[in-house]
């Protein structure tokens, strides 16, 4: 369960709940993060485990200067770079706790303790994806969260889930899926329609 | 390409490319005892549901088929007795999800949309014991069902011996037998059932060419097709040996038409006449139905046997305008009834073997044979097509036999040695000496209801089981009922059998050839059969032997003599 090196930092936590995290960034560190990836704290010195959550929303929040930018004419290029690079608001990046990892051993509960602020984010390799993702406890969390573009955002997981896997399990793995959702949905057909409309391979 | 690459053989030999031993997935033998889904509720009175597993096919399953549900401590045997189409949400109805693709389909079958059988508990087999007993209690929750395995049918059905005798496999599993116990099957009357056309004369004869291999039983067969003596042509296939061809010893023909039995060939032993004198008023009131003979009519056929003495049906039928007029001095009767009834009565003079006086006395004739343990086929030939000739004769025999069997059993004293052999009569069109106007009066009815004690059973076939009086109905022991439609004929042979609801369903969808569900006391629970073939490989079994090689079937193989311990008279619903 060693996390590689290589791994991108894709922020750092800017605040925290049992439920979910923000992390925020720089604007231009934003290539990475994607909605429905799966990323991972790592913990400093005061806690001992990391947790895996799953990318809801990334948002982009303004700021009195980039108001009076867009009120302006002719803005030259150099002023526009540099306020997307060099700007004091962070890119924010929202996330859903589904897990966490400690000792090695992956949970599919919510942490017991949010990550700390500035604890470091980054994405989880495909290894991690996989073995998190045999278990599908993860769907039955967020199909129960609110605030969250559910079915996006299941789609986008288990696809995500789906292209860390060999081709050859990847159907394999999205009908082991959909069979799950069938269960949980089956007071709601519509939706489950729609759900496997979005996770069906082309 | 290689010389050995599997796919496309080199070879000249057919065998090569298309092997001789491909493993056929989809045969029953391949499902036999694959997991088909698990228990989710039911009850014991209404049967098991059992919700099944994804990789379960619908269409392979078929009613009438035994699964085994495995318990904590108890194997429990159930019949299939319906399949359902279910659905976590009814809605899924009415927007049904597009299955072309094959993705949706396979996400869909088992979750969302899902197989549920009915199976109806017949016994239990407690894994210690290994005795199989009547199912008193279900298995709990979640319980894994399987199809039965040869070897469970085995545990049930056990093994052919000197009283059991195989008449066919369950369905779906042909390498094993069922059993029925011949000794159970003669102790109280027995019933084969099934509408024209199903095979119940097939089922008969095997039945009695295993009752009388076995001896368990001695045979009075009123055969009204003959049907059972000699060679009988079958409609679908080659001539098949009657019960004298197979045991010419054991079996005599007695024939009401010596021209017939001459035309066909048949070796018969004896030729039954009948004198007017022996014909009781009572054998007339048994046809009243056959006759259309009215109340008034029977009255007056009293009046002139009690004026005539044994003469009175020569003297009627020859009777003139002056004797009548006589007759109308001398009776209470009305004129018009004994006209109407000297009318009904000529027409016995079509009858070639009812003549004024007989020329042995037959019923003693056939005692005689029974006595020696032989049995007897009564050839109707062309009187088979007139059923007033049946059923007068019938009545006739039976009931001369029957005080005779009455007398002996009595004089017996309960000294076994003395008593006379256990007889089993075989009547056709049954529910025309059975239905519930007559069945009280006749000697059929009698029999049915309370001769187990005088060692006197009837074996009925009929194809209108519902027109049997209920009483009498009750009374039958072993119902082997071929395919049956009306529902009227379905529920009086289900009547009266414990589980029996769930059976409806599957009697009413037995195949019209070869399949029957035998139900009752001669096997431990209902089963449907394929019946066994009567041909070459039937008529060698029966010489061969019960347990023997050929009896098994004729597929070679020894079939494993019962163990000591097993005490199979407690193999039975209670």
């Amino acid at each position: 369960m060693n996390e590689t090196a290589q791994q991108p930092v894709i922020g750092s936590v800017l605040r925290a709940s049992t439920v979910g995290f923000v992390c925020g960034t720089r604007s231009q560190e934003i290539i990475h993060p994607s909605f429905g990836a799966f990323v991972r704290t790592r913990h400093g010195q005061s806690a001992d485990f990391d947790v895996i959550g799953v990318i809801y929303a990334i948002s982009i929040d303004d700021d009195p200067l980039v108001r009076q930018l867009i009120m302006a004419n002719n803005l030259p290029h150099a002023a526009a770079r540099d306020q997307r690079e060099n700007r004091m608001v962070p890119v924010e990046i929202s996330v859903l706790n589904v897990g966490f990892i400690q000792d090695n051993v992956i949970y599919h509960n919510l942490p017991p303790r949010p990550p700390l602020s500035l604890d470091q984010v980054c994405l989880c390799d495909q290894h991690t994806v996989v073995h998190f993702t045999r278990q599908l406890d993860f769907l039955r969390l967020i199909l129960n969260t609110g605030d969250v573009p559910t079915e996006q955002l299941l789609a986008a997981a288990l696809l995500q889930a789906a292209s860390a896997r060999p081709r050859n399990e990847r159907y394999a793995f999205l009908v082991d899926a959909g069979r799950r959702l069938a269960g949980m949905l089956s007071h709601d057909l519509p939706r489950l329609q729609h759900l496997l409309q979005l996770i069906r391979p082309a | 390409m290689s010389a050995r690459d599997p796919l496309f053989p080199t070879s000249d030999s057919l065998d090569d490319w298309f092997p001789r031993e491909m493993p056929d997935l989809e045969s029953p033998l391949a499902i036999a005892g694959r997991r088909l889904g698990v228990v989710v509720g039911g009850s014991l009175s209404k049967g098991l549901d059992v919700k099944l597993d994804r990789e379960t096919v619908i269409e392979d399953l078929a009613v009438g088929r035994y699964v085994v549900v495995r318990g904590q401590h108890k194997r429990f045997f159930c019949m299939i007795t319906d399949i359902v189409l279910d659905a976590t949400n009814p809605a899924i109805r009415s927007d049904p999800p597009d299955l072309s693709d094959p993705f949706l389909r396979e996400i869909y079958t088992g979750t969302a949309a899902f197989g549920t059988l009915h199976v109806a508990p017949m016994l239990t087999i407690d894994v210690d014991e290994g005795e199989p007993k009547p199912v008193k209690t279900i298995p709990s929750h979640f319980m894994p069902v399987e199809i039965a395995t040869a070897e469970d049918v085995n545990d049930v059905f056990g093994h052919e011996d000197e009283t059991h005798f195989n008449v066919g496999a369950p369905l779906e599993l042909e390498e094993t037998q069922v059993n029925l116990d011949l000794r159970r099957l003669v102790e109280r009357s027995v019933g084969v059932f099934g509408k024209s056309g199903t095979g119940k004369s097939f089922l008969t004869r095997i039945l009695l060419a295993g009752i009388i291999r076995n001896d368990i039983a001695v045979n009075l067969i009123f055969d009204m097709h003959n049907d059972y003596g000699w060679e009988v042509v079958d409609e679908r296939g080659p001539r098949a040996k009657g019960l004298k061809q197979l045991f010419s010893s054991r079996v005599a023909i007695f024939t009401l038409d010596e021209e017939s039995s001459r035309r066909r060939n048949a070796k018969y032993d004896q030729v039954v006449t009948i004198g007017y004198d022996e014909i009781q008023p009572e054998d007339l009131a048994m046809l009243k139905t056959t006759l259309d003979l009215s109340d008034s009519m029977i009255d007056a056929a009293y009046e002139l046997h009690k004026l005539w003495k044994e003469q009175w049906i020569e003297r009627l039928i020859d009777a003139s305008a002056e004797v009548m007029d006589m007759l109308r001095e001398e009776l209470s009767a009305s004129p018009a009834s004994v006209q109407a009834l000297q009318r009904r009565v000529q027409r016995f003079e079509r009858f070639g073997f009812l003549r004024p006086r007989a020329l042995d006395d037959s019923a003693r004739q056939i005692l005689a044979f029974i006595e020696q343990r032989k049995s007897v086929v009564l050839e109707f030939g062309r009187y088979g097509g007139a059923l007033e000739a049946y059923i007068l004769v019938a009545n006739y025999l039976t009931r001369r036999i029957h005080s005779m069997y009455v007398e002996k059993v009595e004089r017996a004293l309960g000294d076994e040695s003395m008593e006379p052999p256990q007889l089993l009569i075989t009547i056709e069109e049954a529910h025309k000496f059975l239905d519930p106007a007559i069945a009280r009066q006749t000697i059929f009815g009698t029999i049915a209801r309370e001769m187990r004690k005088f060692n006197v059973t009837l074996l009925i076939v009929d194809q209108r089981p519902s027109g049997i009086d209920e009483e009498v109905m009750s009374q039958v022991g072993t119902r082997v009922t071929a395919l049956l439609d009306n529902e009227r004929d379905i529920v009086a042979v289900l009547t009266g059998i414990s589980g029996a609801g769930g059976l409806r369903e599957v009697l009413a969808r037995l195949d019209t050839r070869q399949q029957a569900i035998i139900l009752g006391h001669a096997v431990p629970m209902p089963v449907v059969v394929k019946t066994r073939s009567y041909d070459a490989d039937f008529y060698q079994s029966l010489h061969a032997g019960p347990g023997t090689p050929a009896a098994n079937g004729g597929n070679g193989e020894a079939a494993p003599q019962p163990r000591p311990s097993e005490d199979r008279s407690s193999r039975r619903i209670r």
